[in-house]
């Protein structure tokens, strides 16, 4: 492809993220390093470090940065598990699959705000998820889910599932059937035409999923602040407090693009790895 | 490996499944029992049965526009994500430019950033402008959020497509734009209706960014959900109108499979 | 750079609206504000609904000005005319008492203008940053299951009840209320914010923080929550849902006087209808049918209310005296240290 055929083809897009989404984030850069006056919540142009040292210095945001990429991390791991066996069945062209895709769907279409409440319900240590397993004898006493990072974690996975299921599968469908076929018939044992051939040939679809919910794991707002009840503070409910309530405008903005360095770089690591992968597993 | 077990391994694997659309579906089959719940809050299971909410939803004027905005910005916004985003998916993925990663996580960055902090920033940047609370600007910035699932999905897609398909399609004399419509665009049918599917869901339920960026005149459904779930709680209403979506999507979904069979595209 | 106004689409859409605005303003011409929209930021729920009949409806009507609710949280309208204040799109926002005398100290709002009839209707020394809107108190919400009798504040500090307190989210006019109360059971102040903390972490483990009242609630019936402080109005008017729940006015010390204000933004486009909005939402009317739907107290002196509806509601010069009047100016100082204090020392396991 010319040179300037791929430039008209990404111009589009990046003129929407460089105006829409960059020119706020150099404005949030500047205001990182401005100063707020304690009597005041107009921000000043004094330049001043105050901010990135109070965020990197006090345990408490340090902590909350590090348990926010852990339920994350925890969040896409749990959703690539339960998500790959679904993404499977739906890609095979088994009977039933496109009521499957539907609602798998269904989370994304019920709104995250109407759901939390659904599970705070469910979730509560006199509700229908204790109830059931105590009637089966799994625990003797309810299990505290709300409050705890177990709790938000069930929420992320329930809320993020779709956007790990649906990518794979829209990539698992391209995967010919008769390559796996033909690898069994040859004598290749489940084991290794699985290691051979569906997983290196699934990892578009794999990282694709992952990078989804990882991302909306890391900046999901709603989920963390009902289903954490305040105990499993995250990132984005640490902005929310911190720019919506205090009025911190700097310290919020310093938050902002601390959390988008950090991942940013994270993500450069992941998408070159990607290509590594990728140069090394698809046979051609 | 036996037949023992490979039926075992059969049977963890729908385990998973069902285990799977069990944690799913849950919080939704509570959102359908609520909505014919009889009294006036959010609980399960529900004491008494009744359509008083779903009159309710329909009387209701502000209800019905605060549903119309948030669809006509959910398909504006996701008709931008879904071209913008596929047209740069496939520069990225048949560019052969170097930097395609870096340019690539760009393009995701939206999705990384705090929307809270990023929204109240633009706002600033809006009220500069002058177009603060106008249609146009909740558009744009709900297609900047959901370009990036556009990006990653497409992106997924074309770097699993056979490069010689559309070069076998050349050589037989097509021009470039036909080839790109004949061949590449279906092939990768699934992918473009799962990212405007999903570039439109997440406008039509986001909250925060509206927040900030709706003019009065397009309060939209969440955010006049949320802004009296805040002060006062749920309104029933508004999980009645929440269960009838889910149906209304199920019940299309489910005809256009009888009717088109969209599924053979997955 | 590239602004959304050079979208064709979007100057299609801005071109449809401006038709429509058209279309529809130009009915009746004797009216002075016809064709002007009025931009309104306020909560939703039934204080948008009772607005809507008692402000809104009459204010076209006279006017032939169109107003526009613009829903959301305080924390979203204050984020947004400090974001917009060289340029702003509200006329009105109703705030909290505890952000209102900042945001006049910013210049962000206009000062209410002592002159006005409007002003002077209101109890005097109510009108902090702006006009004084609504008088609630923070009393108790409690399990009628678990405590037997209408609690006291000191009743919260009870072994009985400990792990089965519940917070509103903070920053907010619940914690630092509740600060405020504790310190006073210490005989001292919230200017004293080490005793305030201390005491009150004295309480945790804290059950949960709430973000709405559904969720409390439904966990308060069902035995998991004890007390919560909470702000009387829309809770007394959510009560009639849950038979398991009462709501306690404590008196020694009393409620934590609390105030919902009107703004007039600074350099508003439409100062004149601002002002006509604000007449209205102050007026008789509009602070009976507050009064009487949605237990919010009348600032305007001017109120009658029939007893029954007087009975849980803070309406008289001696009912806002017996309130804990906190200091919020210097609360609202405070903030953001307070905000770290509050994360780590009453939260934080």
């Amino acid at each position: 492809m010319s040179q300037a055929r791929t430039v008209f083809l990404l111009l589009p897009a990046f003129l929407l993220v460089g105006g829409v989404f960059l020119l706020p984030f150099l404005l949030l850069l500047v205001t990182g390093f401005w100063t707020q006056r304690p009597d005041s919540w107009i921000v000043e142009p004094t330049f001043t470090f105050e901010n990135y040292a109070r965020l990197f210095t006090d345990p408490y945001f340090v902590t909350a940065f590090a348990r926010t990429i852990w339920l994350s991390v925890l969040a896409t791991l749990a959703c690539l598990l339960l998500g790959f066996p679904v993404a499977r069945w739906i890609a095979s062209g088994r009977p039933g699959k496109s009521l499957m895709a539907l609602l798998m769907l269904m989370p994304l279409v019920a709104g995250a705000l109407l759901q939390t409440l659904g599970l705070v319900n469910l979730l509560s240590l006199l509700g229908v998820v204790n109830g059931a397993l105590k009637s089966v004898g799994l625990i003797d006493s309810s299990i505290r889910f709300l409050g705890t990072q177990l709790g938000v974690l069930i929420g992320l996975v329930q809320a993020f599932l779709p956007l790990m299921v649906l990518p794979l599968a829209t990539v698992l469908a391209k995967l010919p059937v008769a390559v796996e076929e033909a690898a069994m018939s040859l004598g290749a044992s489940r084991f290794s035409v699985w290691r051979r051939i569906i997983l290196p040939l699934s990892m578009p679809g794999i990282i694709a999923g992952s990078v989804l919910v990882f991302c909306a794991s890391l900046t999901s707002f709603v989920t963390p602040q009902v289903l954490g009840q305040g105990r499993v503070p995250t990132f984005a409910t640490i902005a929310y407090q911190q720019a919506a309530l205090v009025l911190d405008w700097p310290f919020a903005s310093a938050l902002a693009v601390a959390l988008l360095v950090i991942l940013g770089a994270a993500l450069g690591l992941v998408s070159l790895l990607k290509h590594k992968v990728l140069a090394r597993g698809v046979p051609a | 490996m036996n037949i023992l077990g490979r039926i075992g391994v059969d049977a963890v694997w729908i385990l998973i499944i069902a285990f799977a659309y069990l944690v799913v579906l849950a919080p939704v089959v509570v959102l359908i029992f609520s909505s014919f719940d009889a009294g006036s809050i959010f609980r399960f299971p529900p004491r008494e049965y009744s359509l008083r909410w779903y009159e309710a939803a329909v009387e209701s004027r502000e209800y019905r526009s605060a549903l119309g905005a948030s669809t006509l910005i959910g398909t504006l916004a996701a008709l931008i994500s879904l071209v913008f985003g596929t047209l740069a998916a496939y520069g990225l993925v048949r560019g052969g430019l170097r930097a395609a990663p870096a340019l690539e996580a760009v393009l995701i960055a939206p999705l990384v950033l705090p929307l809270i902090v990023w929204a109240i920033a633009l706002l600033q940047i809006y009220a500069w402008l002058g177009v603060s609370g106008s249609f146009g600007g909740l558009v744009v910035a709900h297609a900047t959020v959901t370009l990036p699932f556009t990006v990653r999905i497409m992106v997924a897609n074309f770097s699993q497509l056979d490069p010689a398909l559309e070069e076998a399609a050349a050589s037989l004399g097509a021009s470039p734009l036909t080839v790109w419509w004949r061949v590449t665009l279906p092939l990768v049918a699934p992918g473009l209706i799962l990212s405007a599917a999903i570039s439109f869901l997440v406008s039509f339920n986001d909250v925060v960014v509206a927040s900030f960026i709706a003019g009065a005149q397009w309060i939209t459904f969440p955010v006049r959900l949320y802004s009296q779930l805040r002060s006062q709680g749920v309104d029933p209403t508004t999980v009645a109108i929440g269960a009838a979506i889910v149906a209304l999507i199920l019940i299309v979904g489910l005809l256009g499979e009888r009717l088109f069979r969209w599924s053979k595209q997955l | 750079m590239r602004t959304p106004l050079k979208f064709p689409m979007y100057a299609a859409i801005a071109g449809a609206a401006a038709l429509a605005g058209l279309t529809s303003s130009s009915i009746a011409q004797d009216k002075p504000f016809e064709g002007q929209t009025l931009v309104v930021g306020v909560w939703g729920g039934d204080i948008e609904r009772l607005l809507r009949e008692n402000v809104v409806g009459p204010l076209e009507e006279e006017t032939g000005a169109n107003v526009e609710l613009l829903l959301g949280g305080t924390g979203d309208r204050v984020a947004k005319i400090y974001a917009e204040r060289n340029n702003p799109t509200m006329d009105v926002a109703f705030l909290n008492i505890y952000e209102a005398p900042q945001a006049l100290r910013d210049g962000v709002v206009e000062a209410p203008d002592p002159e006005l009839p409007m002003y002077q209707a209101i109890w005097d020394g109510m009108n902090n940053g702006c006009y004084a809107m609504s008088l609630v108190g923070l009393g108790i919400a409690y399990s009628k299951a678990l405590v037997d009798s209408p609690p006291e504040w000191a009743d919260m500090w009870n072994p009985e009840y400990k792990g089965k307190i519940a917070l509103a989210q903070y920053p907010g006019s619940e914690g630092d209320g509740l600060l405020g109360i504790a310190a006073r059971l210490e005989g001292t102040d919230e200017t004293n914010a080490d005793v305030a903390f201390s005491k009150l972490a004295e309480l945790k483990p804290i059950a949960m923080t709430y973000t709405n009242l559904d969720e409390i609630f439904t966990l308060m019936e069902a035995g998991e929550v004890a007390m919560a402080p909470m702000i009387s109005g829309y809770v007394l008017a959510g009560l009639k849902e849950y038979p398991g729940i009462g709501f306690s006015f404590p008196t020694d010390p009393g409620p934590v006087l609390i105030r919902d204000m009107l703004c007039l933004v600074k350099d508003s486009p439409q100062p004149e209808l601002a002002k006509m909005f604000a007449e209205k939402a102050l007026g008789i009317q509009n602070q009976t049918a507050y009064a009487q739907e949605l237990f919010f107290g009348p600032t305007n002196k001017n109120v009658a209310l029939p007893e029954a509806v007087s009975a849980d509601v803070v309406d008289k010069p001696e009912d806002v005296d017996a309130l804990v009047a906190l200091d919020w100016p210097f609360v609202i100082s405070q903030r953001s240290e307070w905000t770290d204090r509050w994360n780590q020392e009453i939260l934080a396991d």
